[in-house]
């Protein structure tokens, strides 16, 4: 029936009159319209050009769905949502919008905050890529305009990513999580258009920023499309995230041990108080009770729950935060370690019933395609992917040493010192000893502590009271932390049977010289990379400046329900070739922040190598 | 929010995909034919909006009501349209409760008391007792700012979602006014209370919790009241629109009066205390008038409104319909089912005449012919005995 061919023709022919005239009609209008409009436009043009390159379409290898990612750095990493790497297995296929299909390995995954970091392998090695640089989520204001980038309903088969550009509808939006995952604190929402498949990728300001990864959206009745009403996660939240992130690690977020109410008071309007807290988290032990009235957290005002389960969520577990609270009219500043959100061994419990749409219905895990990504993914409980683990351990090990190879030095330790021993001048001296027992002939390490009192600890000898191994009273024990400190100098990784691994990024808020409580706590706050270890029973946290790897302090855990104790090391200078610290300020408990036990101020180290 | 999805990861064999792919050449033509609309004030918008937007939430209030069951929201958005704590918000389940709450833009909370609604304008004025020197819409004036056109860039605010609570400011959305049209138009597929003039915005404006809240223009001046959430039930799709503050409608009271009102005549009117809500003269729904006219059996979600029979001496036999007639219009308004034809006729009372159009086959030559029918309605006939 020729008739019937004629009819798409004429279709065609169709639209094309129409195009025709929409650009004649726009073409009139151009001649009349403003200057800054067309500039305005052609400033978002610009932008766009700028920002698609670093833009990731994400498919699983084996090609049965796909989201959307970007690229933050020249060597390949790129943010996506722990939902899309669920879908697609810790090796993917990623398409960049230069039509290249790259091989991609996960990295590490916050899966409270829907975020997962992976990594792009280059065609050739060293072979740099376009990435987007990061922008300051604190200052995007509902009624800003946005850009998201990504691969809605998966339509770019050339990788070329779908641009919508909308307003900003609201920050600090909270939205609640599914079971335990996938919680948006603190997230933008936007009446840009996102929908499946955008999940993951970027949100840009108008400068080609990245402000936040899209992932999720408000549905009731409309389907799991578009409804007006998306959310992305900040970049800014992320940014606390990403150190975690780089070392491999699988983060938590974080909590604080305390359930908070408003209460309504007359005349005085609303208090945010605290309605119970757990008796063993850390901020009881900074000295918060019940019906203490939270101020500010992390330097952040709180007046109401969302607001406070907001900025909590903003924190990865373990990390340290100062929290203002006011007690009978006075307010009190104290530095709190939080409380993660996770229950603490990994598939211990999961949410039993989810009354969240969850994505699709995940097919028994495949398994993982042969690609050269493979070769980048090290599963082990507790992280994402451990070989970045081990990177990034690797790295950090290596710079150390450069400050001071001590590996040779397994002999007899000595060191002395003037002291402050709780505000009390002592001459000090401080030894680690390899001897042989009487009746055994194998040796055993002894510390000594001789500061006008006199105490010896053998810190591997079992069945010692807790006391013993606290001692010197006050300190949170010291003499367990010079014998730790000594440890990892001397053997670093292979001298820890229990756990040794990077812990991601943390800061430190080492005490101010003059030994005062710091006035203002975020003033004190320096990041640092940090390295977890277990010996003997015994854990620690190992601070490293991010600037320059130089061990900043470290804190030794004898007991989980006490306060560790922490040490804070500075005035490095050089000692036989090696670069050591000639200050030591050694702080324990305390409410608010850690009370000073003493600070040592080294004369000499005398480290003499193994026999 | 309980209602939020999370997970935006595109799967390949769903279904969704399909149904996007069809509407692509629709959507293709819709931009070329609207690209010129959108290009003249596109542009002038490159100015983000956070000060108006902080600007406009001050006026807004949130709503916490009756609700919460079969897919009724228990939240809401409102306007203060007074220093002295007048809101004024859709007519909704919402404000069916002792117990109506409103949080104001700084945190403070208030029980808030109805004092009258009008369902022919949809709305409702409320009010909060003890506050003052509150930020506010000015009603009047915005009555007599000139009606907003298509293609116009206009902000649009509410508390969709109840997404903010006590001191976060609402949502923020951006669209364009699609048309300026009546709401009545749509009648029988919409359950929509309103019948007047609406501005249809092309932003996703109306969802749950989303009736009362504003859209503006982009200086944030008001322009209308976001009405309901209304599915077209044939569609299944959604409308978003508001209510123009300056419109206008015309309702034919008990005793045959002519009453016109409008939302600055309701506000003035309803904070004096002097608001008589509209009695209508016929109920709005019912059983309509007497047709005769007997339709194929209803059997599919669609049937098409074939006419089986027609009653002897009805008014539908002396209009001379006929069996096989497909009425395809009702008063101008197209009925594509059963469902449909039903639902417009029931609103039709005794003594009103109804025009149909119809379309007939000749039973020789099988042409067909469409035909315009005057059909009066009269009572229904008393069951003989």
């Amino acid at each position: 029936m020729p008739f019937k061919h004629h009819t798409p023709v004429r279709f065609i022919s169709g639209i094309l009159l129409i195009a025709f005239g929409a650009t004649a009609l726009v073409s009139v209008h151009a001649q009349t319209i403003d200057k800054r409009i067309l500039d305005a436009e052609a400033k978002r043009v610009a932008v766009i050009e700028k920002a698609k390159p670093a833009v990731v379409a994400i498919f699983s290898a084996g090609g049965q769905g796909g989201g959307s990612g970007v690229v933050i750095s020249r060597d390949g990493y790129a943010l996506t949502n722990f939902h899309v790497v669920q879908g697609s297995g810790p090796v993917m296929k990623c398409g960049l919008p230069d039509g290249v299909l790259y091989d991609a390995v996960l990295v590490g995954l916050d899966k409270v905050g829907d975020v997962a970091l992976i990594k792009l392998l280059p065609q050739k090695t060293g072979k740099d890529f376009p990435f987007a640089p990061m922008g300051d989520s604190d200052k995007v204001k509902a009624g800003d305009w946005s850009m998201a980038m990504g691969n809605p309903f998966l339509l770019a088969t050339d990788f070329t990513p779908t641009v919508t550009y909308g307003l900003v509808s609201g920050v600090h939006r909270y939205q609640y999580p599914a079971g335990r995952l996938l919680e948006y604190t603190d997230c933008i929402q936007i009446d840009t258009s996102i929908n499946p498949g955008n999940s993951g990728g970027p949100l840009f300001n108008m400068d080609g920023e990245i402000i936040g990864i899209n992932g999720r959206g408000s549905f009731e009745k409309r389907g799991r499309v578009n409804s007006g009403v998306g959310y992305a996660i900040s970049i800014n939240q992320i940014k606390n995230f990403l150190g975690h992130l780089y070392a491999g690690l699988d983060t938590d977020h974080a909590s604080l041990g305390a359930r908070v109410e408003t209460v309504k008071e007359e005349g005085a309007g609303e208090r945010l108080t605290v309605r119970s807290i757990l008796e063993d988290c850390d901020a009881r032990r900074r000295g918060l009770d019940t019906d203490d009235e939270l101020v500010a957290f992390a330097g952040r005002p709180i007046t109401s729950v969302n607001q406070y389960t907001n900025v909590l969520g903003l924190y990865p577990k373990g990390w340290r935060m100062p929290l203002v609270y006011r007690r009978n009219n006075n307010k009190k500043e104290v530095l709190v370690r939080l409380m993660g959100v996770q229950p603490q061994e990994v598939n211990e419990e999961q949410p039993k019933s989810n009354p969240q749409p969850q994505p699709s219905p995940q097919p028994p895990t495949p398994p993982i395609p042969n690609t050269p990504a493979k070769k980048l993914y090290v599963p082990k409980t507790g992280f994402a992917n451990f070989y970045f683990n081990k990177q990034h351990l690797d790295r950090l090990l290596a710079a150390s040493r450069k400050q001071g190879d001590f590996s040779a030095l397994g002999g007899n330790w000595r060191i002395e010192a003037d002291a402050l021993v709780r505000n009390t001048r002592r001459d000090v001296v401080f030894a680690v000893t390899e001897e042989k027992d009487k009746d055994s002939k194998s040796p055993k390490t002894l510390v000594r502590l001789n500061m006008g009192t006199a105490y010896t600890l053998e810190p591997l000898k079992s069945g010692q009271e807790l006391d013993e191994l606290l001692q010197p009273a006050g300190s949170g024990g010291l003499m367990l932390a010079l014998y730790q400190y000594r440890h990892l100098l001397v053997l670093g990784q292979k001298g820890f049977e229990g756990a040794f691994y990077h812990g991601g990024h943390e800061p430190l808020y080492p005490p101010p010289p003059d030994g005062a409580a710091p006035r203002n706590l975020k003033d004190r706050r320096v990041d640092t990379e940090v390295i977890r270890t277990e010996h003997a029973g015994v854990t620690a946290k190992w601070y490293f400046s991010l600037k320059d790897q130089t061990l900043l302090g470290f804190e030794v855990q004898v007991d989980k329900e006490k306060d560790p104790c922490e040490v804070y090391l500075s005035e490095y200078r050089m000692s036989e070739g090696r670069l050591l610290p000639h200050r030591w300020e050694v702080r324990y408990g305390g409410e608010g922040y850690p009370e000073r036990y003493a600070v040592f101020n080294i004369k000499s180290y005398q480290l003499a190598a193994a026999k | 929010m309980h209602t939020t999805g999370a997970s935006w990861w595109a799967s390949k064999t769903r279904p969704t995909l399909r149904k996007i792919d069809t509407m692509k050449p629709l959507r293709l033509l819709f931009l070329i034919g609207t690209s010129a609309i959108f290009f003249a004030p596109a542009a002038r918008a490159d100015q983000p909006f956070a000060d108006i937007a902080d600007q406009v939430n001050k006026k807004l209030v949130k709503l916490f009501g009756s609700g919460g069951f079969r897919g009724l929201a228990s939240y809401g958005s409102g306007m203060l349209v007074s220093p002295d704590g007048y809101v004024l918000t859709v007519a909704t389940h919402l404000i069916e409760t002792q117990d109506l709450r409103v949080h104001l833009y700084d945190g403070r909370r208030y029980q808030a008391k109805v004092i009258v609604s009008e369902p022919e304008l949809d709305v409702a004025l409320l009010k909060l007792e003890n506050v003052e020197d509150l930020p506010y819409f000015d009603i009047p004036q915005a009555g007599k700012r000139p009606l907003a056109q298509a293609g116009d860039w206009v902000l649009a605010f509410s508390n969709q979602f109840q997404i903010a609570t006590r001191d976060e400011p609402m949502s923020v959305q951006r669209g364009v006014i699609a048309s300026h049209s009546k709401l009545h138009g749509r009648r029988g597929i919409h359950e929509a209370v309103y019948q007047g003039d609406v501005y249809v915005i092309d932003a996703i404006t109306n969802n749950p919790g989303a009736g009362g809240g504003v859209i503006t223009t982009r200086k944030g001046e008001l322009l209308g009241i976001i009405g309901r959430e209304l599915r077209n039930s044939l569609t299944e799709t959604w409308i978003n629109y508001a209510v123009p503050i300056a419109a206008k409608v015309e309702i034919r009271e008990a005793g045959d009066k002519l009453r016109t009102v409008s939302i600055p005549e309701f506000v003035d009117q309803a904070m004096r205390g002097k608001y008589k809500p509209i009695q209508r003269k016929e109920p709005r729904e019912g059983p309509g008038g007497y047709h005769g006219i007997v339709l194929v059996p209803n059997v599919v979600d669609r049937t098409p409104p074939f006419i089986e029979d027609i009653l002897p001496g009805s008014p539908a036999a002396k209009a001379g319909l006929r069996p096989d007639d497909l009425i395809v219009y009702v008063d101008g308004e197209q009925v594509i089912s059963v469902k449909a034809f039903n639902m417009a006729m029931s609103r039709i009372q005794p003594g009103q005449t109804v025009t149909l159009e119809i379309r007939r086959s000749d039973r020789e030559s099988k042409a067909e012919k469409l035909v315009t029918v005057k059909l009066p309605l009269t009572e229904r006939p008393k069951p003989k005995r």
